[in-house]
């Protein structure tokens, strides 16, 4: 129902102060999936009512948001755990998802060792850490913020058991301490050692009285540890020997006191999925056969038209297609599978729903009702990648060619789980030796073959001990004096400090450390004047995109009387839009947004002979060239082409690949003959009162729509005066070879499309006197003289395109070529800024050669970095460009323009602008952020053994898992951290916001993202931190400045402070 | 003496390549990625205008077969012997000169000799050049395509012992020549499908590979030694007799014939993933994209095709062999084009598609056809390599072809809708879909059998143990799980 609504609020993009607030709230709300109230997650213990089907539809929130990959979902991959503070969710993902939730320990240590995090951000963090007493003594000894940090700063943790063993067999870890151990600390330790040895021992019968039963036994162990030759009385050790036996001793008495105490962390969750249970028996692992069937069987039930005979029964659904295959033949498939057949013959004559084989099947293993949820859970995230692709083509028909009907996941949960008996059977048989019912395997494995592996060992846990003994100079005596509650708060203390908990506060530090330099950066920059140019020329609007920082800054650098917006890149235009010469609709709009209207792109009607001439040659080429590439896969038809023409191929192949510059070149001039005209037209009218459709009649907007959509476009931004005579509107998007990860590159705003079409719409709406009329009448004057252009930014290479130049007159063709040498001008010096990121490019390039070679990368076949997209972003102004104008962003922020001057008093634009802009820009943020903390899990590892699947998406080599995320070579640069809001505006308007929006508040109020106001009047900045907005003290009034962008970046490819750039920039 | 010259770059080139990159990882001395490329391309063009040099002298002199003999290596008084052809040899070119007085010194009745010998002819030289042209290409462009990749230099290295196998395994002049570069061929193949070997996956398929490959090099090493036997020799030119590729006339019986033959068939059955032995194409595809492309997709799966047409005179000898080559490549094309039509992902798709076009050769070999096949290998190889390489370009060609044609791609319209019911059409997509159940078949009746038989001696061995020591027999049952692979 909440869909359906959305739906029409979306129709619905005007703005109208009275009612406007709720319903763009709700349009996000309900469109970000996880937020109706069924949604809800993780769900009040599970009671009798919900049903399974509920459930499932409850716990798919959890599953990969990627449908096609040609329409890249920049979302939040923990999406459906929103409702979570961040740290509590990032807790839980270890053990739901397998992923990490930070970067490794030793990636954060690295950090400090350059600088990235200090001593004092971490002291900053544990400070602030509720519940946390930093300076109470932990057993006596140390302040407990001082063992945090020791345990911070040095590395003292073992690995696993193997290595442990390895390292106290091979290397001297137990016999000499530490090397960045001081010579005093050391010699202190050596010698109460030595002092107390021969205090104790040669009179150990007389002290004996005093001591409790503990004491007695540790000296004992003690005596054991300590050499004979020591107790014969001879004290005459050398100070190495005496090293080792302090430590010696110390390990000893470490040793004895860890075994007495038991385990603080209550062991690791119960394994509910047989398989884990089996897999740590046994070491075979059922996943791996069940997915070898699943994977196979889901990409040819999905695949969109690639392979060339279509599963049998596709069209009566997962669950049935499954059966009707496996009821045919298969007398010779794997041991494992052939009783398969009889059990879905079985099914079908019982004429079972998947929904009642599902819960067979959970019946059939024995899970009680308290783990069903557990259960499921696991079942459907261990080939996540393929349910959520199954659960996306189930939600979003609109966006595949062959959708799947309601209900497919259960269907495919059904089948996994038919699987999974099998294969649990089969290997429990052959494993394990177990010919019992199913439901009694947990219950077997747990009597028979007791978890050893989970087992952390003595030794694992003494050792860290041992470290921090040696960093803070326990001596043995102290240990060995220390009371049982002592030693138990010692340990406690330690161990209750773990890897997570050390990588959450490495992660917060870093992310403060950031944070500090943005907010300090921009207090600066917002203490000083605004620089907006008097009478402009050109304006220019732009995508919010962090791409375009460094484009709209050397823009101004080179034209500084140019002034430039930002908004979300489909420009309030959402729909579906048909290129001239394409042959189906692509949705342009936030992927989350389901559009309403249609449009297409008409070859003028002068050019229509030309345009279905050369439509008809490229159909009887595109012919020629897929039966060409059907036959070279084809038998006969192969046989005759690859004997005869094959050889001929030598020439593309090294063409292509040793002089992909000149191929391109051909290629493009080849191509040149059968495109379409250039001369197009969108049919961007449709008359009022007729239903918007893909058909004829239904294709473009009202005029009333598009006055809407016009007002509401210019009053987002605030440009609402100062017109300049030409305004240009620049949608953007990507160029590259060879990469399935393609639409990753374009707009995020257009679900990884190009934006052009968005942003051609809405220059012509803009330029229709009818629509001016009517703005005038709501109080909008765009003066008559100004005309709008739409264009298209190419982010690769650079290149900037118009559309409609034809329709501007005369009197602007001085502008125009202003506007042209300017954007040449500043696409050489942002193709620059860029190389300094690509290894592959020298520093010493000249703006041009760097300009050849972006150029260079989106045409070679072998380039896996065409562009680094969105990465390194780290920060989201919203606000007015005057205020930041001038700042080196380093192309890390996203920016949004916005004036708070002119917002009504309830803030009804900011509440409009955010309820997109917060989602959005967090979704990319996560997806960013967590692709490059585990690129593995979260993202789609490294792009070179990928292989595109179904038409839909990439596996990893010839079967695996489907891969949603970004690629390794997208994110290698990319430093996780939240992203940080900077909203000039009011706390008093932001809180007012987050409680009305509830994705807005969920976003802010659980740290999916951090959040502080610049007050529009001041340089005053706000940090909302627990819920409050506190001021914010800037640390430092001093900034580095630079006389230019190339300045400020020559010579360095790392990320670079924030930097005043003073050039010319003063007008 | 030019052209021996040209000869001896031919093979130095690629070994050269090896050496360097080998020694280099072996001492740990650091090289930039671009000199690595920069090495694997000079060694590429060199071998190339090397090979193209001996092409243009041989064109021009009209010669047909110009020997490269690299000294002897082994002589043996008794055949009985077993000889070890393993990895000393490896480096052999290298030092050729100090083998020759050793061999001097070797007395002169001779029963078994391992020579290194090289032949250029109208089958090697163009095989060279394919593999030059191929292999340059590929190193071109992982140099950009693994980038910054951790595998870079493991890549290069197994890249280098690929193009050495391929190079020597097609100028082979003796059988054990053959032998040597087809286990490089063989070693490379299964280290690089095993490429990302974080994952489980590679590094099972990689272990797939390689233990198809040694059932074929089994069958390979059977097939020399009976040769030895039968010709006191493992030159080609003792077998096949002194008439240039492809006239030589074997010297040996129909039946021998049909013996080595058959055996030869096995190993190029595993080579070139004929049926019984497909299942390894497809899960090789886990490498790098350029791996897979050029080294499964165009060169290694050519290797057992070119390995029969080294042999075609031993072939011509029996009608029965040539029978069995020609039903081997028949069922292996029916088996492929059904496979190939279920994939639904690009590269199992290609990999089938490669299939039919090899299994193709095989039969035109069987056929007695021999220009016909080389000139297919060729053409297949570019082909295939292309659309390798250019596989993750899938969805953009897609989109493109669907917008000229205005629509979405129609379906195929083929005997399959039109003259198979319903239900065989369903039995066929299940055979097709399980991949003809060769890898299960394989496991069942010859993996199988193996693991029983090994868990039996264990557990006979166990007992016996037992009842030697005296013990109680408890903790047989606990260690039952070892055998199971």
């Amino acid at each position: 129902m909440n869909r359906q609504f959305a739906a029409a609020a979306v129709s619905n993009l005007r703005w109208s102060p009275e009612d406007s607030l709720t319903k763009n709230s709700l349009i996000w709300l309900t469109l970000m999936t996880a937020t109706s109230q069924e949604s809800a997650f993780p769900a009040p213990e599970t009671t009798t009512a919900e049903s399974t089907e509920h459930m499932i539809r409850r716990l798919a929130e959890l599953l990969p948001l990627q449908g096609p990959i040609t329409a890249f979902a920049f979302l939040n991959p923990l999406q459906g755990m929103e409702n979570q503070p961040f740290i509590e969710a990032l807790r839980q993902v270890g053990d739901m998802f397998g992923c990490e939730p930070f970067l490794p320990e030793g990636s954060y240590r690295d950090k400090m060792a350059r600088g990235r995090i200090t001593v004092d951000d971490l002291n900053e963090i544990l400070a602030e850490e509720s519940g946390f007493d930093g300076d109470h003594k932990i057993a006596g000894l140390v302040r407990h913020a001082s063992l945090r940090l020791s345990m911070l700063q040095h590395s003292i943790n073992p690995g696993a058991e193997h290595e442990l063993r390895w390292m106290i067999a091979e290397t001297d870890a137990i016999q000499r301490f530490r090397s960045e151990i001081s010579h005093s600390v050391r010699e202190r330790m050596i010698d109460s050692t030595r002092q107390w040895v021969s205090n104790q021992f040669p009179v150990s019968a007389s002290a004996s009285a005093s001591r409790s039963d503990t004491t007695e036994e540790l000296m004992d162990v003690v005596q054991d540890a300590i050499p004979r030759t020591l107790l014969g009385g001879s004290g005459a050790l050398d100070e190495a020997a005496w090293e080792s036996v302090s430590l010696a001793l110390l390990w000893r008495l470490l040793r004895t006191r860890i075994e007495r105490t038991s385990n603080g962390s209550h062991g690791s969750a119960s394994l509910t999925r047989h398989r884990d249970l089996l897999l740590a028996a046994s070491s075979e692992d059922s996943d791996e056969l069940v997915h070898d069937v699943l994977i196979r069987f889901c990409s040819v039930f999905l695949d969109q038209g690639y392979a060339h005979w279509k599963l049998p029964h596709r069209g009566t659904g997962f669950f049935h297609a499954f059966i009707a295959l496996f009821s045919s033949g298969g007398f010779l498939t794997k041991r494992w599978l052939r009783p398969v057949a009889r059990e879905v013959q079985r099914i079908h004559q019982a004429g079972m729903s998947a929904l009642e084989s599902l819960e067979e099947s959970v019946s059939l293993l024995g899970i009680e009702p308290h783990e069903r949820e557990s259960f499921v859970r696991g079942s459907l995230l261990a080939l996540r990648g393929w349910a959520g692709m199954i659960w996306q083509t189930e939600e979003r028909p609109d966006r595949v060619y062959i959708p799947s009907r309601h209900g497919t996941l259960i269907e495919f949960l059904a089948i996994r789980l038919i699987l999974e008996r099998y294969a649990l059977q089969w290997l429990s048989r052959e494993t394990l030796d177990y010919r019992g019912s199913l439901d009694r395997l947990r219950e077997f494995i747990g009597t028979h073959h007791s978890e050893k592996d989970a087992e952390v060992t003595v030794e694992q846990r003494a050792f860290p001990h041992l470290q921090l003994a040696q960093l803070h100079g326990w001596s043995p005596k102290m240990i060995a004096e220390l009371s049982d509650s002592q030693w138990q708060e010692l340990v406690h203390a330690v161990e209750k400090f773990s890897s997570f908990e050390r990588r959450r506060v490495f992660h917060l530090a870093f992310e403060r450390k950031l944070m500090r330099h943005a907010l300090d950066s921009i207090a600066i920059r917002a203490s000083q004047p605004l620089i907006s140019p008097k009478n402009p020329q050109i304006q220019v609007i732009t995508c919010i995109d962090a791409r375009e920082e460094s484009f709209r800054r050397h823009l101004e650098e080179v034209a500084p009387d140019v002034e430039t917006f930002a908004n979300a890149g489909f420009f309030g235009v959402a729909m579906y839009y048909r290129g001239a010469g394409e042959a189906h609709y692509t949705a342009l709009c936030p992927v989350v947004v389901q559009p309403k209207y249609w449009m297409v792109e008409d070859v003028v009607y002068a050019l229509t002979d030309s345009g279905r001439q050369r439509a008809r040659a490229r159909r009887l080429l595109g012919t020629a060239e897929h039966s060409f590439n059907t036959g070279t896969r084809g038998s006969l038809t192969g046989a005759v082409l690859t004997a005869l023409l094959g050889p001929l191929f030598t020439a593309p192949l090294v063409g292509r690949i040793l002089f992909p510059r000149l191929t391109a070149k051909m290629h493009r001039t080849a191509r040149g003959f059968v495109a379409p005209p250039p001369i197009t037209r969108l049919r961007l009218e449709r008359p009022e009162g007729t239903p918007a459709s893909p058909d004829e009649d239904g294709i473009g907007f009202t005029l009333s729509e598009m006055v809407n959509m016009a007002e509401r476009a210019l009053r987002d931004i605030g440009l609402t005066s100062g017109f300049a005579p030409l305004v240009i509107i620049l949608g953007h998007g990507s160029d590259c070879l060879n990469n399935p990860h393609e639409s990753a590159y374009h707009c995020g705003a257009c679900s990884g499309s190009r934006g052009g079409a968005n942003a051609r719409a809405m220059a012509a709406m803009l330029n229709d006197p009818r629509v001016r009329r009517q703005l005038l009448a709501r109080g909008l004057e765009v003066p008559e003289e100004t005309r709008f252009l739409g264009g298209l930014h190419h982010t690769a290479t650079e290149a900037v395109t118009y559309f409609d130049l034809e329709l501007l007159p005369g009197s602007h063709m001085r502008q125009l070529h202003l506007a042209v040498d300017i954007f040449g001008r500043v696409a050489e010096r942002n193709a620059h800024e860029r190389c300094r990121r690509f290894e592959t490019a020298p520093l010493d390039f000249s703006p041009a050669e760097a300009l050849q070679h972006v150029d260079d990368r989106t045409e070679d076949l072998a380039q896996t970095r065409p562009e680094y997209g969105n990465s390194t972003n780290a920060v989201c102004f919203v606000g007015r460009r005057s205020r930041v104008r001038g700042l080196y962003l380093d192309r890390r922020s996203f920016l949004m323009s916005y004036d708070a001057r002119q917002d009504t008093d309830t803030s009804m634009i900011l509440a409009r602008i955010l309820a997109a802009v917060i989602p959005v820009c967090e979704g990319i943020n996560m997806l960013y952020t967590l692709s490059a903390i585990d690129t593995r899990g979260w993202g789609c590892g490294t792009k070179l053994p990928h292989n595109i699947t179904s038409l839909l998406g990439v596996m990893d080599g010839a079967a695996s898992d489907l891969r949603p995320g970004l690629p390794w070579q997208g994110v290698d640069i990319h430093e996780p951290v939240r992203l940080l809001f900077i909203i000039e505006s009011t706390p008093e308007a932001m809180l007012r916001i987050m409680d009305q929006d509830p994705t807005v508040g969920r976003i802010c109020r659980n740290e999916w993202a951090q959040l502080a106001v610049l007050d529009p009047n001041s340089s005053r900045i706000q940090r909302f931190v627990n819920g409050q907005f506190v001021d914010y003290q800037p640390s430092t009034a001093e900034i580095a400045t630079a006389e230019s962008s190339l300045d400020w970046y020559r010579g360095w490819r790392d990320n670079l402070p924030f930097a005043l750039i003073q050039g010319k920039n003063g007008s | 003496m030019l052209v021996q010259f040209a000869g001896i770059m031919v093979v130095i080139s690629p070994a050269a390549l090896l050496a360097v990159l080998g020694l280099a990882t072996l001492f740990r001395i650091p090289l930039s990625e671009r000199s690595v490329a920069r090495y694997a391309q000079a060694s590429s063009v060199v071998g190339l205008i090397a090979s193209l040099c001996i092409l243009a002298y041989m064109l021009a002199m009209n010669i047909r077969n110009v020997p490269l003999e690299l000294g002897d290596w082994v002589h043996l008084e008794n055949a009985a012997t077993e000889v070890d052809h393993g990895t000393a040899h490896v480096h052999a070119p290298a030092n050729a000169e100090i083998s020759d007085t050793e061999a001097a010194e070797v007395v002169h009745v001779e029963h078994f000799h391992f020579s290194l010998k090289f032949v250029f002819d109208r089958l090697s030289v163009p095989f060279a050049i394919m593999s030059f042209v191929l292999c340059g290409v590929i190193g071109a462009f992982a140099f950009r395509y693994l980038h910054l990749e951790e595998g870079y230099y493991r890549f290069f290295l197994f890249y280098s012992i690929f193009q050495l196998g391929m190079i020597i395994s097609s100028l082979a002049g003796t059988i054990e020549t053959l032998f040597m570069g087809w286990e490089l061929v063989g070693l490379s193949s299964a280290l690089l499908v095993a490429f990302f070997h974080d994952r489980p996956a590679p590094v099972q398929n990689g272990l797939r590979v390689w233990s198809v490959y040694r059932i074929a090099d089994a069958a390979f090493l059977v097939a020399a030694l009976t040769l030895h036997h039968l010709s006191g020799s493992g030159d080609f030119d003792a077998l096949m007799g002194k008439g240039d590729w492809p006239g030589g006339h074997a010297t040996i019986t129909e039946n021998e014939a049909l013996l080595v033959g058959s055996l030869l068939l096995i190993a190029a059955a595993g080579k070139s993933a004929l049926v019984p032995f497909s299942g390894w194409l497809p899960r090789a595809m886990e490498g790098p994209t350029p791996s897979s492309a050029v080294f499964y997709g165009a060169l290694s799966v050519h290797l057992g095709a070119f390995l029969l047409l080294r042999v075609s005179p031993v072939l011509e000898l029996s009608p029965i062999l040539c029978g069995m080559v020609v039903a081997l490549g028949l069922i292996t094309m029916i088996f492929a084009a059904m496979a190939a039509r279920v994939q639904a992902d690009v590269k199992s798709a290609l990999s089938y598609a490669s299939l039919i076009q090899v299994s193709i050769i095989v039969m035109e070999i069987g056929l007695g056809l021999r220009y016909i096949p080389l000139i297919h290998i060729i053409g297949h190889a570019c082909v295939r390599t292309l659309q390798l390489v250019r596989a993750p370009s899938l969805l953009k060609d897609y989109s493109i072809l669907e917008n000229a044609l205005g629509d979405h791609l129609p379906d195929s319209r083929s005997v399959w809708r039109r003259w198979l019911s319903p239900d065989m059409r369903a039995r066929f997509y299940r055979f097709a879909w399980e991949r003809g159940y060769l890898d299960s078949m394989l496991d069942d009746f010859v993996v199988r059998p193996f693991v029983n038989i090994f868990k039996w001696s264990d557990r006979m061995e166990r007992r016996w143990t037992t009842f030697l020591s005296g013990t109680s027999g408890t903790q047989v049952t606990s260690d039952r799980d070892t055998g199971e692979t």
